[in-house]
């Protein structure tokens, strides 16, 4: 196991599906970066696969996922799914973005640690980054 | 349970009121506009010049329109209530649209999906997952009967958006099944979005390669010059480049050097700016500050009319009025304590109408939540109906007009965005401002800035920065879902489509695509007969694509059936 703490957190950040919506994955990116952690955003239209691969090559610490187009409760599973397949639960996971309050406690239990809603501020995202790593 | 009543009361005592106290000395942490202009104490005559009212203002009704394209305004006509409809499949979709006919709506409005949008049939691998989830997939010309069922084209007047280059085949189809149900082109009343340089923007860069989206934008421009007169086949959308987080300025520069390119393009195939400009429209966003967003639509009219007219050189009033359709700000809208958006819908709406609106979206309350549920979309169309019957705001054309503020403001955002303007001219044109990414750098700058000023409390927002005490488990009204069944039948219909339609009817049909493509020609006559032959949109648009240099599938996943 690898001792982050002394280390820069990396954080990958990405979207999924068609999904076009993409300032505030890109504000999150930024922010990110700006409280110190190393961040790669994948860009848009990646698949379960693409995602859980690149996490692989790049070594992360965090998965940042971010869903505007309804389209959470079909990618959430599949991506749960891949990481599992690939021995990666010790990455944390994390989503954002635009859904209902009843879909929260859904996405819990399909695998994501923390879900994050519009209208969330910076320190609160950055805290529970900084204070829930896996590794 | 005494005791606990007890407790309360001692702790009531020990300050809960302090809150109370302090919050009577509240006042406003910031004196600036949303888009960050100081704002003064008071304005005077001194901060105007009422002597120019002739020149730079004037009734409505007259050049420049600074305040309103209608001498009457709102007694001639109310703006339309065109709330955007798209869910499911082209008949969930038609559903929706005659619930909100039965209860006042008086515009139809339907939104294409991100498939759609992104010019995929619904039976795409990329596709399956998503038909549906954000609006409607159109696949072939039976998906468009069904969302036009039983509708009167000749009477209603329809808004098509779909932006991106899957614009031209959305008209054709549309254009399809008005000629097979008989109607006269001429007499169609309605718009298409058609604005695929902006949609690149919102997410769809496949999609719309800048040359194609000059292209086959500027096709359903010069198609529908001809043949649909009564048709507005563009809304430039200053809408989506404002939710990307820029200022009001921005919006309606950034929206202006858009709009150009198509101008720029159109008078290059030789069409006058009077055959074609009464016919432009644009889609603006109104934000939360409501003073400063009917500054930024009056600015906008006066600078479109001297824009079309001193550059362009413009003969016809009418090209020189600036039609637009409002769309209430949905960044503005946040999921903590979700009632409070009907309040603010209802102010960028009053905005809207204060500014003289054509054409109004409110967005529903659960905007940052889901598709609108029935109740919610309800909601939104009352919200429009309260403010025309019950407000008073009809009775007079530009009721702010004079103001010595707004007029100040007015003037503040002209003088921004004329600054802004000539900057991308410096840059080389808007055309190379998007090919360098400038305007990328531009969105993601303000972008950012918007959320530190949500950190820092510059502005404030009631349930995210300030008053944000409660934790909502569940909507109010319940939560709108897509119907898996819809998207999967859909889904089938297209296979079964294919498999049985006349493959020789189609093959010729999409020879003449290719060859009216690759000859330069307009291609849209094209598309209108390869979708009576059951040509699908992502055929349309593939086989167009790869005339120009691109992959026939903008995801790159699947082959042309055509390469023969």
């Amino acid at each position: 196991m690898v001792k982050r703490t002394e280390q820069r957190i990396k954080v990958l950040v990405t979207k999924v599906g068609l999904d076009g919506h993409d300032r505030g994955i890109k504000v999150v990116a930024s922010m990110l970066k700006e409280a110190g952690m190393e961040v790669l955003y994948l860009g848009m239209y990646q698949t379960p696969e693409s995602i859980v691969r690149a996490a692989i090559d790049e070594d992360v610490d965090v998965i940042g996922l971010s869903y505007l187009s309804g389209e959470h409760l079909i990618f959430t599973p599949k991506i749960v799914e891949e990481m599992k397949k690939n021995g990666l639960e010790d990455i944390l996971l994390i989503a954002g973005g635009t859904f209902p309050a009843e879909d929260i406690p859904t996405m819990e239990k399909m695998g994501i640690d923390k879900v994050f809603r519009a209208g969330t501020l910076t320190d609160e995202f950055v805290q529970y980054i900084v204070g829930n790593l896996k590794r | 349970m005494s005791q606990t009543n007890e407790a309360k009361t001692e702790k009531t005592h020990e300050g809960d009121w302090d809150a109370y106290i302090k919050a009577y000395y509240e006042k406003p942490v910031s004196f600036k506009s949303w888009s960050g202009y100081d704002v003064k104490e008071i304005y005077t005559p001194d901060d105007r010049s009422v002597e120019d009212y002739g020149k730079n203002i004037s009734d409505a009704g007259t050049y420049p329109f600074t305040r309103g394209i209608h001498a009457n305004m709102f007694r001639g006509r109310l703006w339309t209530k065109r709330e955007v409809v798209g869910i499911g499949s082209p008949a969930d979709t038609h559903a929706r649209l005659k619930y909100l006919a039965e209860h006042g709506g008086s515009g139809l409005n339907t939104i294409a999906d991100v498939t759609y949008e992104m010019g995929l049939d619904a039976d795409h691998p990329w596709a399956v997952n998503e038909v549906g989830l954000t609006g409607v997939n159109i696949t072939s010309i039976r998906d468009m009967e069904a969302l036009t069922k039983d509708i009167p084209l000749d009477k209603v007047s329809w808004s098509l958006i779909t932006a991106s280059t899957a614009a031209s085949v959305t008209m054709a189809q549309y254009v399809a099944v008005a000629e097979s149900g008989g109607y006269n082109l001429a007499g169609l009343r309605g718009s298409i979005q058609n604005d695929p340089i902006h949609f690149r923007y919102c997410g769809f860069r496949p999609a719309c390669p800048l040359d194609l989206s000059i292209k086959l934008g500027s096709d359903v421009m010069e198609y529908c010059t001809k043949r649909l007169p009564k048709w507005y086949y563009t809304t430039v959308n200053m809408y989506d480049l404002r939710e990307q987080g820029i200022n009001a300025s921005q919006e309606v520069a950034f929206g202006f050097c858009i709009a150009m390119c198509y101008i720029d393009e159109l008078i290059r195939r030789g069409l006058d700016i009077d055959e074609f400009a009464p016919r432009f429209t644009f889609y603006v966003s109104c934000h939360i500050d409501i003073f400063e967003e009917v500054a930024k639509i009056r600015a906008a009219r006066r600078m479109w009319a001297r824009l079309v007219k001193e550059k362009y050189g413009a003969k016809d009033p009418k090209s020189m009025q600036f039609r637009f359709a409002v769309h209430t700000a949905g960044c503005s809208l946040i999921p903590q304590q979700p009632l409070n958006n009907i309040v603010r819908v209802a102010y960028e709406a009053l905005a809207a109408v204060l500014g003289g609106v054509q054409s109004l979206h409110c967005c529903s309350y659960d905007e940052p939540m889901c598709l609108p549920t029935e109740k919610a979309h309800l909601q939104a169309l009352r919200t429009q109906q309260i403010l025309a019957y019950e407000t008073g705001v009809t009775n007079v054309a530009d009721p702010l007009g004079g103001s010595y503020y707004v007029e100040n403001l007015t003037d503040r955002i002209e003088d921004e965005s004329l600054k802004i303007m000539k900057q991308v001219e410096e840059l080389g044109g808007m055309e190379e401002a998007i090919r360098t990414e400038w305007l990328d750098r531009q969105f993601e700058s303000e972008a950012v800035k918007r959320q530190k000023e949500l950190d820092n409390g510059d502005k404030l927002v009631v349930g995210v920065n300030i008053f944000n005490t409660e934790q909502e488990k569940t909507t109010p009204l319940g939560v709108q879902r897509v119907s898996e069944q819809s998207a999967k039948k859909q889904v089938e219909d297209v296979k079964e489509l294919k498999r049985s339609r006349d493959k020789d009817k189609l093959k010729d049909a999409i020879k003449r695509l290719r060859d009216d493509a690759g000859e330069g020609k307009n291609v849209i006559p094209a598309m209108v007969d390869t979708t009576k032959a059951f040509g699908t949109t992502g055929e349309l648009l593939g086989t167009v694509r790869e005339v120009f240099g691109y992959s026939y599938d903008p995801m790159e996943t699947i082959e042309s059936p055509f390469n023969w």
